[in-house]
């Protein structure tokens, strides 16, 4: 009778406060779930404007939420470009100038690669978890699946200009689409996922699209070509030693 | 013999002056016109430069400012100052300090949902910016900072319009604590201000001085500290009492230094009215140099009278010099009030939105206010009353050299 009692309890107390957390554990748990502990992609993005379009192949590393590095392996004439993050901190490497620089604030804004994606999307990603409010706001399903919609708020001093962003993530923490709206309540762009495949033991938003509202026709999307999780990383490849010379 | 009395003298030159009134009054309009120019012009000038100066010194208030030694090279977080020290504070209540504060001023980013500017950003005590010259008619909307802890943000109109944001939205300001790592914050905009110079509002956005200073973790270290006088023009005892007092490191420097290129207009322009004043006077000297000798050669025959009757060749050249004097002094008379009258309707200032963009390149907004300086006034005056009478020297002294008896029989 006592556990029955306590496990009423419990459920009730899961349920009176299930709607913040639950929210932000959806969204820890999506890029968690995105991330890996530590990941190993091939990844192709394709820069679309309405007179040309232009396609790069990049691998990249991460570990953990705050320590990644790209770099451009295809086509010859840009392969050999990386990128490192550590935290908020950026550094870019070209070979043609065999130099490393560190981007400064004031680049931040500036497009990454030539994509839709700028400095700030590629360094930020995971201030997302702690920099907002997450509110559950809707739920539907289709195709067998559950899809949660979070409302996200960016706390006040939050380095953010968005007025609020949506984020829509399946039940198997998939993240499929993330909207950026601005504070007169308009939304200015968006990320969608296109594709979800099975990859490295888990499902896997393959191609993912960015683009602007206001410019249909100009998007850079995100084709995963092969993803392995989980895997044993050598301490050393998070190093600006290696962005310049890479051992892997 | 004796020289005639300078009241019968000037009788005679007034007559004279009045017997072909016409040319007389032609050359009067001549000069009146010239002088007219000469004043007209140089107040325009004068209206132009002042107002690039009060446009460059509200830019940057403080007639001296103190920085690190270095900050003018490489305005960054790492060339930042102590707060002022107890010896810099005593001298800061010296009589000829009208004001002074102490402000964080570091580039930055802004960013909204729709662009991303380069800006300077201003940690600013409210109190002591308001006491150095920042003009609280200037918000046009929402608030001016409330005080060093506010957390607002007070943006110029023109910035505003190109983030394409409001008041009341909140935008990112972006820049780098003294380690290099990126500082970022949001901001709520609660204050929007307007300039004179469209430039000065897209440069400079306003916060709570503290609330920068944690921001760029740089403790309480200032980027600059400004102190205004009383006259912008006299600021070197100012100088000389913060430079004794001044931290060593630190460079303290006069506006005229800050803003060498306005300092240095100021000048060119004292010089220019001068230029301009001379050559409008160059061609005025022609016509009365030929007016003069026409009336000369008119009255050879009466000259030689004169001379005959026993007036000494001096007195002749007086009366011509007095001739010239009495229409110099009508035609200054007519200038001066014709040169008066014409600025004074335009007080309100003449509109130039047409070519507001030129003249925003250098430093002067849409709007001329002619300055009537008294030192322009008498220095055109000075300048034709002189040249004029040594100009006239020639004529009457050819006047005074004629042999009566040649004289009286010339035909």
């Amino acid at each position: 009778m006592q556990s029955l009692i306590l496990i009423l309890l419990s459920l009730v107390t899961a349920s009176s406060c299930a709607g913040e957390i639950n929210a932000r554990q959806l969204v820890k748990d999506a890029m968690n779930h995105w991330r890996g502990r530590t990941s190993s992609t091939v990844i192709t993005m394709t820069i679309h404007r309405p007179d040309w379009e232009r396609s790069m192949t990049l691998q990249a590393w991460s570990k953990g939420a705050k320590l990644s590095l790209v770099r451009v392996i295809e086509p010859k004439k840009d392969a050999g470009n990386g990128t490192l993050l550590n935290d908020n901190n950026m550094w870019t490497y070209s070979p043609k100038i065999n130099r490393i620089i560190k981007v400064p604030s004031s680049m931040m804004q500036q497009n990454w690669m030539g994509s839709d994606f700028s400095n700030k999307d590629i360094a930020k990603s995971t201030d997302l978890i702690d920099q907002y409010e997450h509110k559950l706001t809707g739920q539907r399903e289709s195709q067998g699946h559950i899809f949660y919609t979070v409302t996200s708020i960016p706390h006040e001093e939050a380095p953010v200009v968005w007025g609020k962003e949506v984020i829509t993530i399946r039940d198997d923490f998939v993240l499929m689409e993330q909207q950026f709206w601005d504070q007169d309540n308009v939304l200015v762009k968006s990320m969608k996922t296109l594709k979800v495949e099975e990859m490295g033991g888990r499902a896997v938003a393959s191609v993912m699209r960015m683009g602007k509202l206001e410019t249909p026709d100009e998007w850079t999307e995100i084709a995963t070509r092969s993803i392995e999780f989980d895997l044993e990383l050598p301490a050393n490849i998070f190093t600006l030693s290696n962005l310049r010379n890479p051992r892997r | 013999m004796k020289s005639l009395p300078v009241s019968a003298m000037l009788r005679l030159a007034w007559r004279n002056l009045w017997r072909n009134y016409r040319r007389t009054v032609v050359m009067l309009l001549a000069i009146a016109v010239g002088v007219w120019a000469m004043i007209f012009m140089s107040a325009l000038m004068r209206g132009m430069v002042d107002e690039m100066v009060t446009n460059g010194i509200d830019s940057l208030p403080g007639y001296v400012q103190i920085h690190q030694l270095g900050f003018r090279d490489d305005p960054s977080i790492n060339n930042s100052l102590q707060p002022p020290g107890p010896e810099l504070l005593g001298a800061l209540e010296n009589p000829l300090v009208a004001g002074w504060t102490s402000r964080v001023r570091v580039p930055a980013m802004i960013s909204s949902e729709r662009d991303n500017r380069g800006v300077t950003l201003l940690g600013v005590d409210p109190a002591g910016e308001i006491a150095v010259g920042f003009d609280l008619d200037n918000i046009v909307a929402g608030r001016f900072i409330g005080s060093p802890q506010d957390k607002g943000l007070v943006v110029g109109r023109k910035l505003l319009e190109r983030l394409e944001t409001h008041l009341g939205k909140r935008v990112v300001v972006m820049s780098q604590d003294p380690d290099n790592n990126i500082a970022d914050r949001g901001f709520r905009i609660v204050g929007v201000y307007k300039a004179s110079l469209e430039g000065q509002e897209e440069n400079f956005v306003y916060s709570g001085r503290s609330h920068v200073q944690s921001l760029l973790k740089m403790g309480r270290q200032v980027s600059e500290i400004a102190i205004t006088g009383h006259d912008y023009r006299a600021v070197d005892e100012l100088l000389e009492i913060i430079r004794a007092a001044s931290p060593p490191g630190s460079e303290v420097l006069p506006w005229m230094e800050l803003e060498s290129y306005l300092y240095g207009m100021m000048g060119m322009m004292d010089g220019f009215i001068l230029v301009w004043t001379i050559v409008v006077f160059l061609a005025l000297s022609f016509g009365l140099i030929n007016t003069l000798m026409m009336a000369v050669f008119e009255r050879v025959r009466e000259i030689g009278l004169m001379q005959a009757l026993g007036m000494k060749p001096s007195s002749i050249l007086y009366l011509i010099l007095m001739e010239s004097l009495l229409l110099l002094l009508l035609g200054l008379l007519a200038g001066n009030i014709l040169a008066i009258a014409s600025i004074l309707p335009l007080r309100e200032g003449i509109d130039l939105s047409g070519v507001a963009r030129g003249m925003e390149m250098f430093g002067a907004g849409s709007t001329l206010y002619p300055v009537l300086d008294l030192h322009d006034l008498a220095t055109a005056n000075t300048v034709v009353i002189v040249l004029g009478l040594v100009t006239s020297l020639l004529p009457a002294w050819h006047a005074s050299r004629y042999s009566p008896v040649e004289a009286i029989t010339k035909i």
